[in-house]
Parts: C-alpha cells; sequence; structure tokens
C-alpha cells in the first residue's frame, strides 16, 4: 500500500504539473503532453489495479501479463531511442550548417566587394 | 591558362598551430599559391598562424570535424570558382611535391578524381596503420561498394565535375569513405596514384595522443559505428 501511496504523490504533485508545464513552456506538443498525461495516468490505475495488466497480457498472447508491459517497454524505449537520435543528427548538421556559412560569410562578402 | 590560376589547395586544420605554417609554406615554395585554411575551431594559434602567411583562412566557430572542414573547404573552392582542387593534411605528412602527380591526370582530362595512396608504395609506414587502412578499406566497400587501395587518404585531387557533384554530410573522419561512395554513385572516373608520407615525430605523436585522431582501433570502431547510423538515420 505504502508504494501504491508514494507513485500515486510522485505522479499528481511531480510529473503531471511538470508535463503542463513543459506544454506551457513549449517543450511539448498538446499531443505530447496529451499522451503523457495519459501514460502516467494509466501507470497510477495499473499500481492501484494490477489484476488490470491481465487485460493487456491476454490481448497480446503472452502467459505472463508482466512480460506484456515488459515488451511495450522495450518498445516504447527504442522508440524514443530513435527519435532522440533523429533529432540530434538533425542539431548537429544545423549546427555544422550554421558554422560553414559564418567561415563562408568572409568569402562571400570579398565577391560582393569585387563585383 | 596558368594552373596556379585554377588549382586551389584545401587544409582542414584543427590544433597545427605548431606546424601550420611550415605547411603552407613548403606548399608555396612548389608554386602553389592559392590555399584555402579551414580552422576547425581550434583551441590553439592555428587561425592566427594560417592568418599571417596570407593564405584564405576560414574558421568553424566550433570543432565540427575534419569532414566537415574540408567540405566547408570545397564549398569555398567553388565560391571562387575553381576548376580544381586538393585536399591535403594540414600536419604535414603530405609532401607538396607529390600534388603534381595527382593534379596531371585531371588536367589531362583523363580522370575525375584522384587519390593520393599510401598503400602502393608503403615504405615507412607502421604495420599496425596498414593493417587499420585495409580493414577500413573493407568496411569502405560494404558501406559504400566501392574498394580502393587507401580509402582513408585524405591527400586527394578533384576536378570541378567532381567537386560540386559530391557534397559530404557525415563531419567526421569517415566522410573520406562516404565521399568514395558518393564518387561510385556519379559515376567519376577515380584514379589511385603512389604519394609519400611523411611520419614526423609531431604527427605521429599527434595520433599517439589526439582523442579526435581518426586512426587507432578505438577511432576505426567509433567510424563504424557513425557508418552504421548514418546508414539508419540519414
Amino acid at each position: 500500500m505504502v508504494i501504491q501511496v508514494v507513485v500515486t504523490v510522485l505522479i499528481v504533485l511531480i510529473i503531471l504539473p511538470n508535463i503542463y508545464g513543459s506544454y506551457k513552456q513549449n517543450n511539448l506538443t498538446i499531443l505530447g503532453a496529451f499522451l503523457w498525461a495519459i501514460f502516467w495516468i494509466v501507470a497510477m490505475i495499473l499500481i492501484w489495479f494490477p489484476h488490470l495488466i491481465g487485460i493487456v497480457g491476454d490481448f497480446f498472447g503472452v502467459e505472463r501479463s508482466i512480460d506484456a508491459l515488459v515488451y511495450l517497454a522495450i518498445v516504447f524505449l527504442l522508440y524514443t531511442f530513435f527519435q532522440q537520435k533523429i533529432q540530434i543528427n538533425k542539431i548537429n548538421h544545423e549546427i555544422t550548417k550554421l558554422s560553414r556559412n559564418y567561415a563562408l560569410s568572409k568569402i562571400k562578402t570579398r565577391n560582393e566587394k569585387d563585383t | 591558362m596558368k594552373t596556379d590560376e585554377i588549382l586551389y589547395i584545401i587544409l582542414p586544420a584543427y590544433n597545427e598551430g605548431r606546424i601550420i605554417g611550415d605547411v603552407i609554406k613548403d606548399i608555396k615554395k612548389c608554386g602553389y599559391k592559392n590555399i584555402i585554411v579551414v580552422d576547425d575551431g581550434s583551441t590553439d594559434n592555428t587561425y592566427e598562424i594560417a592568418e599571417s602567411t596570407g593564405v584564405i583562412t576560414l574558421a568553424h566557430l566550433i570543432n565540427r570535424g575534419k569532414g566537415a572542414a574540408t567540405q566547408t573547404g570545397i564549398d569555398a573552392a567553388k565560391l571562387l570558382n575553381a576548376n580544381i582542387i586538393v585536399t591535403m593534411d594540414s600536419d604535414g605528412q603530405h609532401s607538396p611535391n607529390d600534388i603534381r602527380s595527382l593534379i596531371q591526370p585531371i588536367l589531362e582530362k583523363k580522370v575525375d578524381v584522384v587519390v593520393g595512396s599510401r598503400m602502393i608504395k608503403p615504405q615507412n609506414m607502421p604495420k599496425s596503420r596498414i593493417f587499420m587502412n585495409k580493414i577500413a578499406n573493407i568496411v569502405t566497400f560494404v558501406f559504400f561498394g566501392i574498394m580502393v587501395g587507401d580509402s582513408q587518404s585524405g591527400f586527394r585531387a578533384y576536378s570541378r565535375k567532381a567537386y560540386t557533384s559530391i557534397y559530404s554530410y557525415m563531419d567526421r573522419y569517415e566522410f573520406e569513405s562516404e565521399i568514395l561512395g558518393q564518387i561510385r554513385h556519379f559515376r567519376l572516373k577515380l584514379l589511385e596514384v603512389p604519394i609519400k608520407v611523411i611520419y614526423s615525430d609531431y604527427s605521429l605523436n599527434k595520433y599517439k595522443n589526439s582523442k579526435v585522431s581518426g586512426q587507432g582501433f578505438l577511432n576505426g570502431i567509433k567510424m563504424v559505428i557513425r557508418l552504421v547510423e548514418n546508414a539508419l538515420f540519414k
């Protein structure tokens, strides 16, 4: 019982306000904020009513319901990893482009003066 | 038309303040005046020394890698309307006397790209480096479908057709392999010619000590990881 209360307090007092704050600061889209909120609310419900996990297990056809959650967690983590990797690559390309344009501005200015 | 008017030498440089002045002086001694130094966010006085020699000196505000610096040099050569470009390492391991043998096949319009190969006559090349280069050649073949004798050589000459076709998206050392892939993609004619490599105490120590060295086993693994990432995420 204690762990359920602690996790619920954490979700309600810290995680959900944090999601709302991120949305207000434009770090999350409304869809992103909504999905994250749903995710944590579902987690909170499952902690209080663990037998509901059985529905997930039945749906995916796995013997133990907790296995289904582990598989889903792996898929979710991989997805976020790929998303972040794409984002980092994009930012890297942008930084290189910016550095390059700055470096080349010297020649562009010189060319403009010559013409 | 004089070769000097149409040829640009590109030197990507990162923390080469101790040697860049001598490298530029040696290139000038061989009669090549059009030199572009791209200082890749050095923390030493590379930029100031290059600038003081009177060559075109460009600077990345932060370190982006040899590939990014070389591509910046290539873009600069485009703006300067170069007919032929030569890329060289700025640590003094390439001899400017070899520039002639690199550009000659392009001037004769026989090929589009000439790669200076250390592997044709690897006289004083350390055995570990020969081994690493062979592995890199295989990796290049696996990822880009082109087999050359020295896939990691940075001493190359490109015709205008070649350098305006290719574009490097990979910022670090793996760009040498990426460019070879593009050479294959654009069906550019490629030739490898032997070059002399000067393994001075400076260049050997640099590769031994530097965290950004393109050599060494660990860097080879990093390069493969980045090639895999590039194949997945580009």
